[in-house]
């Protein structure tokens, strides 16, 4: 069908019965012939009577009309209808002509229908269509020395099965599943377009089941991070609103006082010192000057480990966000208790556990401390701790 | 009772900084004043048609009546006359400049509220209320208030 200024004759005709007005039409009773030439035209015939209007498409003969609007073409018709033409100007060039009441038609037309607009073009996003441009999204400086194969099943109308690699800074996209998916993501094809254009959420999806997660739990979160977001071609483009960031630096100065100076002045030398209570012989660490226990001034001080052995730990795999600077550390991170050797028992020093070393923890490995190149007297002269073999 | 301390030697002060990430909205009405700043290098302001009162910076409502006046932005003049000004004298690392700098309030042509800002290129012992002077803006975009650069004498 002809298309002129986005839209058809037709549309026109289909859309009078929504675009009536019952209640404007009191006592209008009229039949109105359209004859629409040339490409894309045709004939219709409009019948409004005791408040109700029909439409009905006409072959041949308009038959008996209380007036009968021709245009010559479906372009004159188009136009003057959207008011792209002037309805004078058609009809003064003859591209249009009335047989009938002309004034009748131009004051009671607009009374009983709402004017008909061009209706906004809508691309229709489908799972398929966002997946097949996900080369566009990816973004190899994020993915870079990432491999992973992971799926979507995506079920119900627009669904599919779909296999996406990254592996070499680049991001493939085939049909079907791969039996070697890292992990495996399965919900309706209407969940993952909600997903993707914003309006559903994913952790909320996930947790009330709409979405099934098989294999790598982390994998599966972490693979929005390697692309671009997906933009909805038909979100309406947004006002411009500026915000100020700005990071306010406070300094600050921090004095150690005599006890845990004494802990930061052994970090230098790539000791780890511990006080001792004088009544109980307990060794405390990080150096305290009381025991409070015995509620005693501390005055020695000892050398524990460096060497040791893990009493307990806790494997974190979800970080809360720092509050200051809203960024989430690296997962997952091990914080282990130590007993080291020399401490006396329950006085465990509590440090994180060397990332490469995390498949192998579990209570009772021995660590021992790897050291910054040049201890400055800090918490980060001591990196972490690593598992001795 | 007096802290005796027998063993300082090892007492030490630990430099530290705190980073307080911050984010300021600068709303609907000022993204539009500055966004014309930087787009059309123009200063606009908000207008009460009843009170015949043009804010800059521009209000969302007419301080006299309480009208909402959001949508009746008018242009003013890049061009204004120092109504009021104080040089200021020391440094601090939150001041946009260094000292010593003018700190002007200008009412544009046009409008009938003052704008605060910086007045550069004039000695601060030469600058004076009735002074006429002009923005200059900003080259790139800057997104703050600082998108009018400053204003120099005409």
């Amino acid at each position: 069908m002809a298309e002129f200024f986005g839209t058809t004759v037709a549309d026109i005709f289909n859309t009078m019965p929504k675009r009536f007005k019952p209640e404007a039409s009191k006592g209008v009773d009229v039949v109105i012939g359209y004859d629409c030439g040339g490409e894309g035209g045709g004939k219709w015939k409009l019948t409004v009577k005791d408040q109700a209007a029909r439409i009905e498409t006409v072959e041949g003969d308009l038959g008996p009309c209380t007036a009968t609007i021709i245009a010559s073409d479906a372009e004159t018709f188009i136009g003057v209808t959207l008011q792209k033409i002037g309805a004078i100007d058609a009809l003064s060039q003859g591209k249009m002509k009335v047989i009938g009441d002309t004034r009748m038609l131009m004051t009671l037309l607009p009374q009983i229908f709402v004017q008909y607009t061009v209706p906004a073009k809508k691309t229709e996003v489908t799972a398929r269509g966002i997946l097949s441009a996900i080369g566009e999204r990816f973004r190899p400086d994020k993915a870079a020395g990432v491999t992973l194969k992971y799926g979507y099943d995506l079920t119900g109308e627009g669904g599919g099965q779909f296999t996406i690699t990254i592996a070499n800074g680049t991001c493939t996209l085939k049909e079907g599943l791969d039996a070697d998916l890292a992990v495996k993501m399965t919900m309706e094809a209407a969940t993952y377009v909600g997903m993707m254009t914003g309006t559903i959420d994913g952790a909320a999806a996930f947790t009330s089941g709409k979405v099934r997660i098989d294999g790598d739990m982390m994998a599966a979160a972490a693979t929005g991070k390697y692309f671009d977001k997906y933009v909805d071609p038909n979100a309406e483009e947004a006002e411009e609103l500026l915000s100020l960031k700005k990071i306010t630096s406070i300094n600050q100065r921090f004095a150690t006082g005599p006890v845990m100076g004494k802990w930061f002045a052994g970090l230098r030398e790539k000791k780890l010192l511990a006080s001792v209570c004088p009544v109980c012989r307990r060794t405390l660490i990080l150096p305290q000057e009381i025991c409070q226990f015995c509620h005693v001034r501390t005055k020695e001080y000892v050398e524990l480990g460096p060497e040791g052995y893990v009493t307990n730990f806790d494997l974190v795999y979800f970080a809360s966000p720092d509050p200051l600077s809203g960024e989430v550390r690296d997962t997952p991170y091990a914080c282990a208790w130590i007993m080291l050797e020399g401490a006396t028992p329950e006085d465990a020093f509590a440090f994180e556990i060397k990332k490469e070393d995390l498949p192998k923890l579990k209570i009772g490995s021995r660590v021992r401390p790897t050291w910054a190149e040049k201890p400055t007297g800090s918490f980060r002269d001591i990196l972490y701790f690593e598992i001795i073999d | 009772m007096t802290c005796k301390c027998e063993d300082i030697k090892d007492c030490f002060v630990i430099e530290a900084r705190m980073a307080l990430p911050n984010q300021y909205f600068v709303g609907r009405i000022g993204s539009k004043w500055i966004i014309a700043m930087r787009d059309k290098k123009k200063l606009t302001g908000l207008k009460c048609d009843k009170c015949n009162i043009t804010y800059v910076p521009p209000r969302e409502h007419c301080n006299k009546c309480g009208a909402t006046i959001a949508d009746n932005w008018v242009d003013v003049g890049t061009t204004g006359e120092i109504v009021n000004f104080t040089i200021v004298n020391y440094n601090d690392k939150h001041l946009p400049k260094k000292a010593p700098y003018i700190l002007g309030q200008i009412k544009l042509d046009g409008a009938d509220t003052p704008l605060t800002h910086i007045v550069a290129d004039v000695d601060p012992a030469d600058v004076h209320v009735g002074m006429k002077v002009k923005a200059v803006f900003a080259e790139g975009p800057v997104n703050t208030l600082m998108q009018l650069d400053h204003f120099e004498p005409v």
